[in-house]
């Protein structure tokens, strides 16, 4: 079934089942592979991406849901890599071997929209993300200061 | 002298009445088949013949996952012990290969075997009492010449002797179990009509869905009780209501979810689970659209139980979230844990998430369901050979007793919701009685 999307402001068009994931589409149908795969079942958030705004893994997440939202990826964050948390997630340091880290950045990206001064606990709550590496202060102390940034 | 004479004659004329009476009751019933000659080559197609074993939904009970089909070996919870599922295959020394129709007639619609002894009413045998006869015959067909014989012996029960004999069963057969054929109803249209025979014989239905009363008996066969489908306790579930209650039952729904849910596992209201999923897995979904219509029609056609709450969407959750006030107790944990999924407006994302707001199950007074669910997750739904892509999964390792309560209690307080919340106590026993290594774990009672 052909199905239109938007995805990081592009209007795309996939031919696929309706029950595939969107994790799927995104990575096998249009090689978007930003996008990671970890859990398959909304566990870890290595696939997460932005619905209308909002942090979603997108593992878990229909094709058949997918039409008429708007869809954000890791690939269409910023044009040029320009993003404060991914200028912040270099000079921190943050990614170890980096496989959770663009689940991780869009977690990030979607609660500084929403709550652009978190708290640790606000972080917590949001970005449930899991990282096999233990790089969790690292994103926690990025957070911060991508805040102060913004505010500033 | 002579009262000992009289208390000697007493005893034994008590003996012999006992005996006797056993005898009696242990007779077999008389079948319409009685005079049938044995049938050596089938006499219908395999696939009208496998159909009707498709509509019983036989294998859910009579086999082991893993095992040869229809080889038996299910254990069963009841209240005097455990019972295992016999060998169905058409095995001449332990399956029912040396059955004539009318034995096998006997033990289906009658509950009783071929040797004269009474079938536990495990086997839903006062359901099927309503099958034609020509759904019967098509159904020994299948099981004589469809099905491959396994040499399998049966599992002695666990019951204790005496509670092990068998002939007090006639009596409850008498009491509780009707011997007729479903009769069309003329005011009604042969597709309700197809849809009662199929809710009540074959689908058997209300052997999970309809409450027991103390002697285990379904409290309603058919929609003249007004308990009839209204909803059970079984091994650890609720099965749903099916009546027409506007929050809790199908009140809300239109003959095309409910065709919807039987064919495809899911819908924009529920998703099947605990032992509906098995149900769907080896039976609902090779029903025929028909069939599946007239289902949709008879259920619609049954009235409330009870009271009639009404449930409407609430949005003050969803703008509470927006607003990041966490202060309702389990919001912060439906969030990290719950909101990927069913979304922070708890409506899920179409038929393959299901929707949190206005869930009968999630509403439904009895929490015990949810709280499996959330425990255990759900089971894996199967449709045409491919397994699903889409699963709740198990929180038992990731969240305490107290948390689960906590999200429990939320969801069945938010978007509208108005269910009782749940304590951590209920949790704590749940997760005991689902628990394959403590010594009281729940064994399937009834399919
Ligand atoms: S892959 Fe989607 S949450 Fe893990
Ligand atoms: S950086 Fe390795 S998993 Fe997170």
């Amino acid at each position: 079934m052909a199905v239109n999307l938007m995805i990081n402001g592009k209007a795309t068009e996939v031919d696929a089942d309706p029950q595939t994931p969107l994790l799927w589409v995104l990575r096998d149908h249009l090689g978007m592979t930003g996008t990671k795969f970890g859990c398959g079942i909304a566990q870890c958030g290595a696939c997460t991406v932005h619905i209308d705004g909002v942090a979603t893994r997108s593992c878990q997440f229909p094709l058949e849901a997918a039409e008429g939202v708007k869809i954000t990826t890791i690939e269409g964050l910023s044009a040029d890599s320009s993003h404060p948390l991914q200028k912040l997630w270099v000079e921190f340091n943050v990614p170890q071997c980096g496989y959770c880290q663009t689940g991780m950045l869009m977690a990030a990206a979607a609660l500084l929209d929403e709550i652009p001064n978190p708290t640790d606990a606000d972080i917590d709550q949001y970005v449930s993300n899991i990282c096999r590496c233990g790089t969790y202060t690292r994103v926690r102390a990025a957070i911060h200061k991508a805040a102060d940034m913004m505010k500033a | 002298m002579k009262i000992l004479r009289i208390i000697g004659i007493i005893i034994v004329v008590g003996i012999v009445l006992f005996v006797g009476l056993a005898f009696l009751l242990n007779q077999r019933p008389s079948s319409p088949f009685d005079e049938v000659a044995a049938i050596t080559a089938p006499q219908y197609p395999v696939e009208e013949a496998s159909y009707v074993a498709r509509l019983a939904d036989c294998v859910a009970c009579h086999s082991l996952p893993g095992e040869a089909p229809f080889s038996g070996g299910l254990p069963m919870g009841s209240p005097l012990g455990v019972m295992y599922a016999t060998n169905i295959t058409p095995d001449k020394a332990t399956g029912i290969g040396n059955y004539t129709l009318a034995d096998f007639d006997n033990a289906v619609r009658r509950g009783v075997a071929k040797d004269g002894h009474r079938l536990y009413p495990s086997m839903p045998y006062p359901s099927y009492s309503k099958m034609t006869d020509e759904d019967i015959k098509k159904l020994y067909d299948y099981f004589m010449f469809a099905v491959e014989p396994v040499a399998k012996p049966n599992q002695e029960t666990g019951i204790p002797f005496p509670l092990n004999m068998r002939w007090p069963l006639a009596f409850w057969n008498a009491a509780f179990a009707p011997t007729k054929v479903y009769e069309n109803k003329p005011e009604q249209s042969a597709e309700w009509n197809r849809g009662a025979y199929l809710v009540q014989g074959a689908g058997h239905c209300g052997s999970c869905h309809t409450e027991r009363g103390l002697a285990i008996q379904e409290v309603a066969l058919d929609d003249s009780g007004d308990a009839y489908l209204s909803g059970a306790l079984l091994d650890g579930w609720h099965a749903s209501n099916l009546r027409g209650n506007q929050a809790t039952g199908l009140g809300r729904w239109s003959e095309d979810d409910i065709v919807q849910l039987l064919k495809t596992g899911r819908n924009k209201h529920a998703t099947v689970f605990g032992t509906m999923l098995e149900a769907f897995n080896n039976s609902t979904q090779f029903m025929t659209d028909e069939d599946l219509k007239s289902i949709a029609v008879y259920l619609k056609s049954l009235p409330p139980h009870g009271a009639d709450p009404q449930w409407t969407y609430d949005d003050a959750t969803k703008v509470a979230f927006a607003g990041n006030d966490m202060t309702a107790p389990g919001a912060s944990l439906y969030i990290t844990q719950c909101s990927n999924c069913h979304g922070r407006d708890g409506l899920g994302r179409g038929a393959l998430q299901p929707p949190l707001a206005g869930n009968p199950t999630v509403i439904g007074h009895n929490a015990e369901s949810i709280i499996n669910i959330l425990l255990n997750g759900a089971g894996r739904m199967v449709v045409d050979g491919v397994p699903d892509s889409y699963r709740m999964t198990p929180f038992r390792v990731l969240l305490r007793d107290d948390q689960i309560a906590e999200i429990a209690t939320f969801i069945r307080s938010s978007w509208g919701n108005d269910a009782p919340a749940v304590t951590a106590a209920e949790v704590a026993k749940l997760r005991e009685d689902t628990d394959p290594t403590s010594d009281h774990v729940i064994i399937l009672n009834m399919r």
